[in-house]
């Protein structure tokens, strides 16, 4: 029989603020953000790492939370959709989903936009075929890809690297 | 003007924020998890079932039976047959036997894995050719679900009269809706002691009627909401979830979520039919098509969901858009112990479009003419007759789709060795067929000057919520910030019917478009149009409320005969044209899509830019079903083993629209969301077909398969 | 299914080695996308060592006249890294296949090997250049071959002590080389097939063939009667169409005959002519 994880103390800054919070030996990352931290906009849709819904980003680059140790982000920085803007202030890319049509059941959005986010982030004026590959890890069943990659396309000269406070 | 402009969709500001609450979202606290304990076997008699250790388990609050069942056990989208809960016999692997109701989700799947079933083993029917001539049944009264014919003139002198005749055999295989959100949803006992249930769902009026029957309670007694649904596709049509959380609650009294994992959706889910398609084509030596004979097998699974309707529409289509004088389709859907098959995006006409859209290629291919030439010849036009008879007296842009793409196809260019084009077009009937499938709309003037649009049409992220708001704006001339949508709620909208079938934006929206005309009249005479402000009207006009207006569409469909087909199945057809350039690799069988040229006709484009998503997600999932998406029974159990397209799977799409409005609908609009995808694998297959000159007969066409056939190829 | 567990983060190899061998039914974590989904399905370990950022275990670098690569070293670093992309080419490309960006991020050589899954797309690079892996434990230390250490399919010589911890390659920065996997659909899919190739010709002639191919026998496969048979013979048709004959005659040797093969063979005959005839 396994043992029950121990509990340890995480340090790491999500979206912008350094958190500090217990977290369970065997506990994965999807669930401290959605549980602990209420960041709802994590999806879950198959827990083995296939579909890309649970995305986050740890220091900028994407990451399946599905098949992360919350362990893992010990001093490290993690961003959800939440730290790309909110309902009152959206990012650039943000707003470019919504006037590309990108989002039809938007089970998949969050995580698309933390890919695209990560990506412009590196390369500022992306070509579709490095968005196509960038996004290659995650799937749509609604969009056929096509809006979405042309909003990340169109949001490259808008695009800020800010941090949200 | 709002009726064709491209408006933000109204629900995509909180997606991108990601604040949309889809159902797991809303989970609280004090919720119990239920989940289900499902059959492992296909088909067997349930001899003993041992909880012991189940219960025992801390935490588990409660395990449901069928014995727990209050009212009928039984639900079915047409008919009433598939237990929620198996009661004594199990009919298919998935099959759910018992609810178990814990403290969380931990501890009620972890009681699972301590459920024990005895089970007697009941000889399993795996194959829908064998449930016609095996003595085994699966239900009393024969292994045949449904048989569906259509007879239009005399199809042995229209051989007789085809100088060519082609005669082929195709096959599809199950697939699955493979929406982003599993199936998920909440239920709660509010004050009144009523059950209230919020699901991802494509209907809500439904769902409560069956809940209702199912608990022996008044439907007034139950409330069904729509949450946030992350995809439908005709999945979440069937009662899935809603079934289980009313009979925990109603037992529980105490709030429950449920949700399922994606190996639970896969394995329980409906599926696409699984068809064989006999078809045989007569046509003369100018082109014209004179016969066609088809013969149609299709493999259920145990329960009837909507089989019978994918039978029917399988059947009045079979001939694709293509006026044929003389027509002979038999459709015959035969119960197994396979994974059930329901509704899915096209209702069998993706399947029958592989299949005729080969046919006429193949046609064309013996009398040396141009494919897209041979389509024109006989593409339906105003004024043709369909396979049922019905002439269409509008809205019948083919040719306009077929003109669209003309360009591109004369001007194609082959790349290299294997590359190949390709085309498929279709027709596809918008709404239920030959049956009333009305919606329900009402619209409301309330005490703060705003207006409420009261909707049972559930948005599954197709727009429906934007575009019914575009049509009531137009409607009543009004600023956007005047409306609220109030959708999905049994208690305050009438039904709508689901979403399905393609036909929210034409049956919803014209049920819009009348209600608003309704408070066009009344606003008018209260001097909107003439400068008054809305609360004042309230205010005035308080011996006229309720200040409630209602509107109701029936698709004008007369119903077809039952042993002939013959009559009007539906109101309004889809058309278009698809047409696909591939890239083979023959070295490997791999095979891209590179480009993709889709003309539809959709009477109105109410939102173009929703209209160009669905048709672009139609070309996804028509690449999915061409070149790669299989469920194996056994085999598929999630994402690892079922491949859906990535975005490197997907060819660069250009969309082109005709609008040649439809009189009964909504500002001339019909509906896109199954057009979108039913030409498309057709379109891939004829590409490959013209790049490697192999003949595809199975689908999936994937790599391995592709090979075999060039393999295959190169040896004759 | 929620996973039961206690993790550890040791801060040396040192102290990684210690708790294997100190501690019951306890694994070694490394990008997890193969041994947490293996976890999610039913595996059951009391303890996971997490070494993914354990200094030494990442990065490649020349040590004396081979490249040393460690083995914690993400796909998609190695599908980057200057001295794999000189002088091992294959095993570049083929790292920048293995799953999609996001486990490329995180997963590493060593996990893939260790996985020994027989589509893994490691496998065949490492075929051909003759890599040699080192296996730690606190008894000391040993090296094998990769034929050697992979048994069966999903099964090594690894003890539940060890931990691999390099790999390392014989660079052939002048030769023509290259992978090629043959999938379901064009990203995130397992090879179906995968083949792997080193060749040097001088004067129109063979000089050193070396093709290893995956996903394809049993266990890992080095065409070496095929090499044996190329070397110093004309880069000609002729020559190539006899040489994919042995190849072929070879794996059916090996492996029987599989009902997959109606579709690989054919598949590996073609390519194969593609790779050896310089295309």
């Amino acid at each position: 029989m396994a043992m029950r994880g121990t509990v340890k103390t995480l340090h790491f800054r999500l979206n912008g603020k350094r958190e500090a919070t217990e977290v369970e030996d065997d506990e994965l990352l999807l669930t401290t953000l959605r549980e602990r931290f209420s960041l709802k906009s994590v999806k879950e849709a198959c827990s083995i790492g296939e579909c890309g819904v649970c995305t986050v980003l740890i220091d900028d680059e994407p990451h399946y939370s599905c098949l992360t140790l919350a362990s893992r982000v010990e001093g490290r920085e993690v961003k959800t959709v939440e730290f790309l803007g909110d309902m009152d202030m959206l990012h650039p890319l943000q707003e470019s989903f919504i006037t590309h049509g990108a989002v039809q059941c938007g089970y998949c959005t969050p995580a698309m936009l933390l890919v695209g986010y990560s990506l412009l982030r590196k390369h500022p004026q992306p070509t579709e075929d490095q968005i196509r590959e960038a996004i290659s890890g995650n799937l749509c069943r609604c969009t056929g890809y096509t809006q979405i990659i042309e909003a990340i396309r169109d949001a490259a000269p808008f695009f800020e690297s800010h941090t949200k406070d | 003007m709002f009726v064709g402009e491209e408006l933000v969709k109204v629900d995509a500001r909180a997606k991108v924020a990601g604040r949309a609450a889809f159902a797991y979202d809303l989970k609280t606290e004090n919720m119990l998890f239920a989940c289900v304990f499902r059959s492992e076997r296909r088909h067997g008699r349930i001899r003993h079932i041992d909880l012991g250790e189940a219960l025992a388990l801390e935490g588990v609050v409660r395990i449901l039976s069928a014995k727990d069942i209050p009212g009928k056990n039984l639900f079915g989208a047409i008919r009433k047959d598939q237990p929620f809960l198996a009661d004594g016999t199990v009919r298919f692997a998935g099959e759910p036997i018992l609810i178990v109701v814990g403290k969380d989700e931990d501890i009620a799947r972890r009681a699972l894995t301590l459920i024990k079933v005895d089970y007697e083993e009941l000889c399993p029917i795996l194959c829908a050719a064998d449930a016609a001539l095996t003595p085994v049944l699966v239900h009393e009264g024969g292994n045949m679900l449904s048989c569906r014919t259509l007879r239009k003139g005399d199809v042995d002198r229209g051989f007789a009269d085809a100088d060519v005749v082609a005669e082929n055999t195709f096959g599809t295989q199950w697939v699955d809706h493979a929406f982003m959100e599993t199936e998920a949803g909440f239920a709660y006992p509010d004050g009144d002691g009523r059950i209230v249930i919020r699901s991802s769902t494509q209907n809500v009026h439904y769902k409560r009627a069956e809940v209702a029957a199912m608990l022996g309670v008044p439907e007034e007694r139950i409330r069904v909401l729509q949450a946030t649904t992350g995809g439908g596709f005709g999945g979440k049509l069937d009662v899935t979830v809603e079934g289980f959380l009313g009979l925990a609650v109603y037992h529980l009294k105490q709030p429950v979520m449920m949700r399922y994992t994606r190996e639970e959706s896969f394995l329980s889910n409906t599926k696409r039919h699984p068809l064989s398609i006999e078809y045989k084509t007569g046509a003369r030596k100018d082109g014209t098509l004179t016969a066609v004979k088809v013969g149609i097998i299709g493999d259920t699974g145990p329960y009837g969901s909507y089989g019978e309707t994918v039978c029917l529409r399988a059947a009045v289509h079979a001939t694709g858009p293509y006026e044929v004088p003389h027509v002979w389709v038999d459709s015959r859907m035969f119960f197994t112990n396979n994974p059930l098959s329901g509704a899915m995006r096209g209702f069998g006409m993706p399947q029958l479009a592989f299949a005729h859209e080969s046919q006429m290629d193949e046609i064309a291919s013996l009398l040396r003419i141009d494919p897209l030439e041979i389509r024109m010849r006989n593409a339906l036009r105003k004024g043709s007759l369909t396979a049922t008879s019905q002439v269409l007296s509008a809205s019948a842009g083919l040719l306009e789709t077929l003109w669209q793409i003309e360009p591109f196809w004369r001007r194609r260019q082959k790349r290299g060795k294997g590359a190949g084009f390709g085309l498929g077009c279709m027709y596809y009937g918008i709404g239920n067929t030959g049956v009333p499938n009305p919606a329900n709309a009402h619209v409301e003037l309330g005490e703060d000057g705003l207006v409420i649009l009261h909707t049972g049409a559930c948005d599954i992220g197709q727009g429906s919520d934007t575009v019914l708001l575009q049509i009531l704006l137009d409607t009543l001339s009004l600023d956007p910030r005047c409306v609220v949508l109030d959708r999905g709620d049994t208690d305050t909208s009438e039904d709508a019917g689901s979403s399905s079938a393609s036909r929210q934006t034409y049956v919803s929206g014209k049920a819009v478009y009348e209600a608003g005309l309704k408070m066009r009249e009344f606003l008018e005479r209260h001097g909107y149009y003439r400068g008054k402000d809305l609360r004042e009207i309230y205010r005035f006009a308080k011996d006229e409320r309720p200040l409630r207006f209602d509107g109701y569409f029936d698709p004008p469909a007369g119903g077809i005969d039952r042993e002939t087909s013959q009559g009007v199945p539906y109101a309004t057809y889809g058309f278009a044209t698809h047409m696909a350039e591939v890239q083979v690799e023959e070295a490997t069988g791999e095979c891209r899509v590179r480009k993709v040229h889709a003309s539809h006709d959709v009477g109105k484009a109410v939102n173009p830019k929703l209209v160009r998503g669905q048709i672009q997600g139609g070309v996804a999932m028509g690449v999915g079903f061409a070149l790669m998406e299989e469920f194996i029974p056994g085999k598929t159990s999630s994402f690892d083993t079922y491949y859906l397209p990535t975005s490197m799977d997907i060819p660069e799409i250009e969309v082109m629209l005709v609008e040649d409005p439809e009189p009964t609908g909504p500002y001339g609009a019909k509906g896109v969301g199954e057009p979108a995808l039913v030409p498309q694998a057709a379109g891939i297959v004829n590409a490959i077909r013209d790049a490697v000159g192999v003949k595809v007969y199975e689908l999936p066409c994937n790599v391995e398969r592709l090979k075999i056939l060039l393999e295959g190829k190169e040896k004759a | 299914m929620r996973l039961h567990f206690s993790s550890l983060t040791p801060r040396t190899k040192g102290e990684a080695l210690t708790y294997l061998s100190d501690l019951d039914r306890a694994k070694l974590l490394a990008g997890g996308t193969d041994l947490l989904v293996r976890m999610k399905r039913g595996e059951s370990h009391g303890y996971l060592i997490d070494i993914a950022a354990l200094e030494g275990l990442s990065g490649a670098v020349l040590d004396g006249a081979r490249i040393r690569v460690g083995a914690a070293s993400t796909h998609r670093s190695i599908s980057l890294d200057p001295l794999v992309l000189e002088s091992a080419r294959s095993l570049a490309r083929a790292a920048s296949w293995i799953g999609s960006p996001q486990v490329r991020t995180v997963g590493t050589i060593g996990g893939n090997l260790v996985n020994a899954s027989p589509a893994a797309d490691s496998i065949p690079p490492l075929l051909v250049h003759d890599a040699l892996l080192t296996l730690e434990s606190m008894e000391g230390e040993r090296t094998e071959r990769v034929e050697e250490f992979i048994t069966a399919p999903y099964r090594t010589t690894i003890t539940g002590k060890e931990m691999l911890t390099a790999i390392s390659l014989e660079p052939l920065p002048a030769y023509e080389e290259g992978y090629r996997r043959v999938a379901k659909r064009a990203a995130w899919a397992i090879s179906r097939l995968g083949i792997a190739w080193s060749i040097l010709e001088q004067d129109g002639a063979f000089a050193d063939v070396r093709l290893a191919i995956g996903s394809c026998t049993p266990l890992p496969f080095r065409a070496r009667s095929m090499e044996r048979f190329l070397l110093g013979r004309k880069r000609e048709t002729s020559v190539i169409r006899e040489a994919v004959k042995i190849c072929l005659d070879e794996i059916r040797r090996i492996s029987g005959e599989r009902p997959s093969f109606t579709y690989k063979l054919p598949v590996v005959r073609d390519l194969l002519q593609g790779i050896l005839g310089g295309r």
